[in-house]
């Protein structure tokens, strides 16, 4: 919403710059995104460059065809000669005069300094301007005509706003009522002690009165529909000074019909409509909502498919608008259009928002319906703009008709001052918080019932909105201050304490953590949760695990040509549970180059890390070479995937959370030293070393500390089809060394155990 | 032999011994097995005698000791002197990994809240409606009710499109007082571009007690703004809108770049917004049973990626998910 200063102090009358009110609007009521110069060109005093002037003759120019030679008069004894390129004026016209010494905008929005010149002979003392040359509009087709009222000479600035200051501002989705002028001059004139100047208008008189029919099928859709009928309407181009306000506005100028809605628009907030009320069935209206495989012909000229969620505008016959979204191609007002009907209605936001959202269309009137409009609103709406479409095409009203079933009522809330102390934190006076909510227009009695304007009634409703209407009023005195924290837990919970862990550990071993996306293309459980209306194929299913996106990960840095990937990520997978949400869990998972031993050496560091025993089976894991795999899960990662040899692992956080020993019990190693042993056995090529070990600790018995395989060998020195396995044992006991024979003997019952079981037989 | 003459030749021998092989040379010759001292000492018959060549060996003793030391010392000496390195050049060392940006931030701020005795709670991403949206008092219509701006299952359960159904969920599982954050992904339905990802982070903050206000918050914030951006940062609170808080604020901090004076970090303005915060609206405690007389509130929830960028002025938010070492490794 543009808010140009000229326009708003009309209606608000304080003391301020525009960067202290920028501030101030900033803390207590809106964003303001920034301050936009407008006008002629930021030169000190070139305002004053720029004057009124009278068109006292005007012929060609003798060695031009397509240029007049202008004598105007700018308030001087005598009038200046001015060549000007433009024909839509003549001898008598009011026009906009720079003088040499001024800048001004060239057609390309250069800023150029304008000097006396001779132009094909003649002496040119200025120029003669069109509203792009002053910045304020892209029209650059003929000058800009003023009205005959304005005296040679008049300053320019005093008759259009060519230097102007306009805040762009974004008010919050509460706040519909500050997408107005008159909106925000009311917060202006609370928050600088200023004075709300309402506009006051005089309707016009109606003439050879007509009815209008008018019928409204939905009031919870359509609480109001006032409608003004007019004839004898000329519709032609806005007055400059109009179309100079919509430009700063951030609107285009269109006719002055159309012009004159926007422009009332911008002042209430409440938008208005107007259709050639020639094209209308009988010059009535009915609001009704749509049936099914009915279109409507929209003023961008496309027909759209509207059904019984959308309210239309018919005329009894036939759409011809779309409720509060956009009007309809048909019943546009035109340059042929000499009656006019008026709509000042009131919609309801949810099904404006609906069906805007379904069309894919958005304008200035469904953003303000969508916010919600003070129904209110449209009397003085429709007052305003038929006071202009009179004065500016001479049209005569010919009736006024206003539907509803009531008005809402403005709500009485009960505020107790104290408690709005104590929900900010800072004393405010009663008499203080008395001219807050007076001064934003709510009326407070004797006990503190505060009644709520119509303009507010939609979003305060409760005694925490009054106390937030002081609160932002006082915004910028809250002390800053500490909770008190009677209770305090500050601390992380194990499960914490141990993501981080399992982060810090993998950073040691030179991982670097990984951002993947939890939504993917395709997943290996094919019931993980599919988005109905995802955002793109990519990014269409909740994964389940997390090996695609390191996956990926890894390869953007293999295209990069970086050295040494290893990459992790700790994150949720989405497992599907046959309930409304899935078990989100918290999984770690690894890709580094290096392959099987890569993911073998981060999975075994985590488990020491953590204090839990590493158990490996082997698995079948799609992500993984067939011959290079354990369960839940580790290994290399399969060639197809990735270029090169790569490991991976994916580990469940929750479960491994279940192993980690609560508390870790000390253990005396120290005292009695452990009696080292190593043995090596040959068996067969298929046993696994962890089923030996297995039964290396079977046989070896409590004070068998270590079995830790170092080294596998298969080759000339054992028979085909078997392989020697060396295995360092260490013996310890808390109470006594054990002496080499004893633990002899124990290698012994071990080395017997394994030639039991698997046929192994000691070697060297 | 005369004792004198012998020592003073063996003195003379031992000063003059300049390599670890010569003083070796010297001591085999003046008190080797056959060293005139020890054939000497083996053919003495008098007491006298013995004292005097025994004054003598510890003599030459000493001497060539402290000379064999002097020289092998040189020798170390030279020998260091002839390994040094160019400490210029860089060696294959142990490899570091880094951690991820958002978690560098996203411990910094567990670690403020901490350290005030707050909890740190882990919400879930998948979330129902009813808690994403109708807990919080998002009006009917509300924009982000609308598959067009949030990524929904089905009608009744979106990806939660910010951290704040975890404060229900929390207030429904104890009673007050409460003092937590809880951080993580959100999602909302925007197409990727520098400043915006479909997946962020949030942290959220809830406070409910006795006697909460709008200047605990203000204070909070102020805090936790300085901790992030540094101590001689100042804070401001603005007015703004949340269906969740009421009255509800819009953070900012001076510039970290400029201190205010305006720059292209701060957008010329001097201030850097940073999150929304409020106190919690009396809905909320409608919906979980708590008093609104008696207890009152405060929530925040802020993007860390916001955080990120202005601190570390990178310009495309979707490096964070690219994870290419390059830019990882940069930061810590």
């Amino acid at each position: 919403m543009r808010v140009p200063l000229g326009w708003l102090r009309e209606y608000a009358r304080f003391d301020a710059s525009a960067s202290e009110l920028a501030r101030r609007l900033s803390i207590s009521t809106l964003e303001v995104e920034r301050v936009l110069e407008a006008g002629v060109p930021r030169v000190e005093g070139n305002a004053a460059h720029f004057v009124v002037g009278k068109v006292v003759a005007a012929d060609k120019h003798p060695n031009a065809d397509r240029l007049q030679l202008c004598q105007v008069d700018v308030g001087n004894p005598d009038p200046q000669q001015i060549v000007c390129g433009a024909w839509n004026f003549g001898v008598g016209a009011t026009v906009a005069v720079a003088l040499p010494g001024s800048t001004v905008f060239s057609k390309d929005g250069e800023a150029f300094s304008l000097g006396e010149a001779k132009l094909r002979g003649e002496v040119s003392r200025g120029m003669i301007l069109a509203e792009d040359e002053v910045g304020l509009g892209k029209d650059h087709a003929g000058i800009m005509v003023l009205d005959d009222a304005h005296a040679a000479g008049t300053p320019l600035a005093d008759v259009l706003p060519i230097w102007e200051q306009v805040l762009d501002v974004t008010p919050t989705g509460n706040r519909g009522d500050l997408l107005s002028m008159v909106g925000i001059a009311r917060e202006v004139a609370a928050l600088f002690d200023g004075e709300l100047v309402l506009p006051e208008v005089a309707e016009p008189p109606i003439v050879h009165p007509q009815w209008i029919e008018v019928a409204v099928d939905d009031f919870g859709a359509c609480p109001r529909y006032l409608a003004k009928a007019y004839r004898n309407v000329t519709v032609g181009d806005s007055p400059a000074w109009l179309r100079a306000r919509l430009g700063l506005a951030g609107m285009r100028s269109i006719s002055n019909v159309v012009d004159v809605t926007n422009y009332v628009m911008h002042v209430y907030g409440s938008p208005l409509h107007v259709f050639d009320r020639a094209r209308l069935h009988e010059g009535g209206i009915a609001v009704r909502h749509a049936r099914d495989g009915e279109t409507v012909r929209t003023l961008d000229g496309v027909e759209r498919a509207v059904d019984a969620r959308d309210l239309l505008i018919t005329d009894g016959e036939k759409p011809v608008a779309l409720a509060a979204i956009m009007g309809g191609l048909e019943s546009e007002v035109g340059t042929e259009t000499t009656e006019v009907l008026l709509e000042a209605a009131n919609f309801e936001p949810i099904g404006i928002l609906k069906t805007s959202e379904r069309l894919g269309l958005r304008t200035d009137g469904s953003n303000r319906w969508e916010k919600g409009v003070d129904p209110h609103l449209a009397e003085a709406a429709a007052v305003m703009a038929s006071r202009m479409i009179v004065d500016l095409t001479g049209a005569e009203l010919v009736g006024s008709v206003d539907v509803h079933q009531g008005l809402p009522e403005r709500p009485v809330v009960h505020l107790r001052p104290q408690r709005t102390d104590e929900v900010i934190g800072l004393v405010v006076d009663e008499t203080e918080q008395r001219e807050i909510l007076d001064r934003f227009g709510f009326e407070v009695d004797e006990s503190w019932d505060v009644t709520v304007p119509t303009w507010r009634a939609r979003d305060v409703t409760r005694e925490i909105d009054l106390v937030e209407e002081v609160a932002r009023a006082v915004l910028d005195r809250v002390p800053r201050t500490m909770p008190l924290r009677r209770q305090v837990a500050g601390h992380l919970t194990r499960g914490q304490r141990l993501r981080r862990t399992i982060e810090d550990v993998l950073v040691g071993a030179g991982y670097s953590e990984a951002y993947t996306w939890s939504l993917v293309a395709s997943d290996p459980d094919e019931r993980a949760l599919r988005l109905p209306e995802p955002m793109a194929a990519e990014q269409a299913v909740l994964r389940t695990t997390l090996v695609d996106g390191l996956v990926e990960a890894a390869r953007v840095n293999l295209d990069a040509g970086n050295q040494s990937i290893a990459l992790f990520e700790l994150a949720h997978v989405y497992c599907p549970s046959g309930e409304q949400l899935p078990h989100e869990r918290w999984r770690v998972g690894g890709i580094a180059e290096g392959g099987y031993a890569a993911a073998r050496a981060a999975v075994e560091v985590l488990h020491s890390a953590l204090k839990i025993e590493l158990v490996a089976s082997r698995a079948e894991q799609p992500a993984l070479h067939p011959g290079k795999a354990a369960a839940c899960w580790w290994g290399e990662l399969h060639p197809t995937l990735l270029e090169g040899t790569f490991g991976a692992f994916e580990l469940d956080v929750d479960l491994l959370a279940e192993s980690v020993p609560e508390r870790i019990l000390y253990e005396d190693v120290i005292s009695f030293p452990a009696n080292l042993q190593d043995i090596a056995v040959v068996v067969d090529q298929e046993l696994e070393a962890g089923t030996l070990v297995e039964a290396i600790r079977e046989a070896g018995g409590p004070e068998l500390r270590v079995a830790r395989v170092f080294d596998v060998y298969v080759g000339d020195q054992v028979p085909s089809g078997r392989k020697s396995v060396a295995v360092h044992l260490a013996f310890q006991s808390d109470d006594r060394t054990i002496s080499d024979d004893e633990a002899t003997l124990q290698r012994e019952r071990i080395v017997a155990a394994l030639s039991e079981r698997f046929g192994a037989e000691l070697r060297g | 032999m005369n004792p004198d003459e012998l020592e003073h030749a063996g003195l003379a021998a031992a000063a003059a011994a300049s390599t670890t092989v010569e003083i070796d040379a010297v001591r085999v010759e003046f008190l080797g097995r056959s060293s005139a001292i020890k054939l000497a000492l083996r053919e003495v018959r008098d007491r006298e005698t013995g004292m005097r060549l025994n004054a003598v060996r510890i003599a030459l003793e000493t001497a060539i000791e402290e000379r064999a030391d002097e020289l092998a010392r040189a020798d170390l000496d030279r020998r260091l002197r002839e390994e040094r390195v160019d400490v210029t050049l860089p060696v294959e060392g142990h490899r570091r990994g880094h951690l991820h940006l958002i978690t560098q931030i996203r411990r910094e701020v567990e670690d403020v809240f901490l350290g005030l005795g707050y909890r740190v709670v882990d919400g879930r991403e998948v979330e129902t409606t009813r808690y994403n949206f109708d807990a919080l008092n998002f009006p009917e219509g509300h924009p982000a009710r609308s598959p067009l701006a949030s990524l929904f299952l089905d009608p009744e359960t979106v990806l939660r499109t910010e951290t704040s159904p975890s404060q229900i969920r929390t207030m429904e599982a104890q009673e007050p007082p409460v003092y937590i954050v809880s951080l993580g992904r959100v999602y909302r339905r925007d197409t990727p571009d520098a400043t915006h990802t479909p997946i962020f982070h949030q942290v959220e903050g809830l406070v409910i007690d006795e006697g909460i206000t709008l200047a605990d918050l203000t204070g909070t914030l102020d805090f936790l703004l300085r901790a992030l951006f540094g101590e001689e940062r100042r804070t401001e609170f603005r007015t703004h809108y949340f269906p969740f808080t009421e009255p509800s604020i819009e953070a900012y901090v001076s510039c970290h770049v400029c201190d205010g004076a305006g720059c292209h970090v701060c957008r010329h303005s001097g201030w850097i917004e940073v999150g929304g915060a409020g106190m919690v609206d009396p809905t909320l405690f409608e919906f979980v049973g708590y008093d609104a007389e008696r207890y009152s509130g405060f929530a925040f929830g802020w993007g860390l990626e916001r955080i990120a960028m202005l601190r570390h002025e990178f310009p495309d938010l979707r490096e964070l998910w690219r994870n290419d070492l390059r830019f990882t490794e940069q930061f810590a």
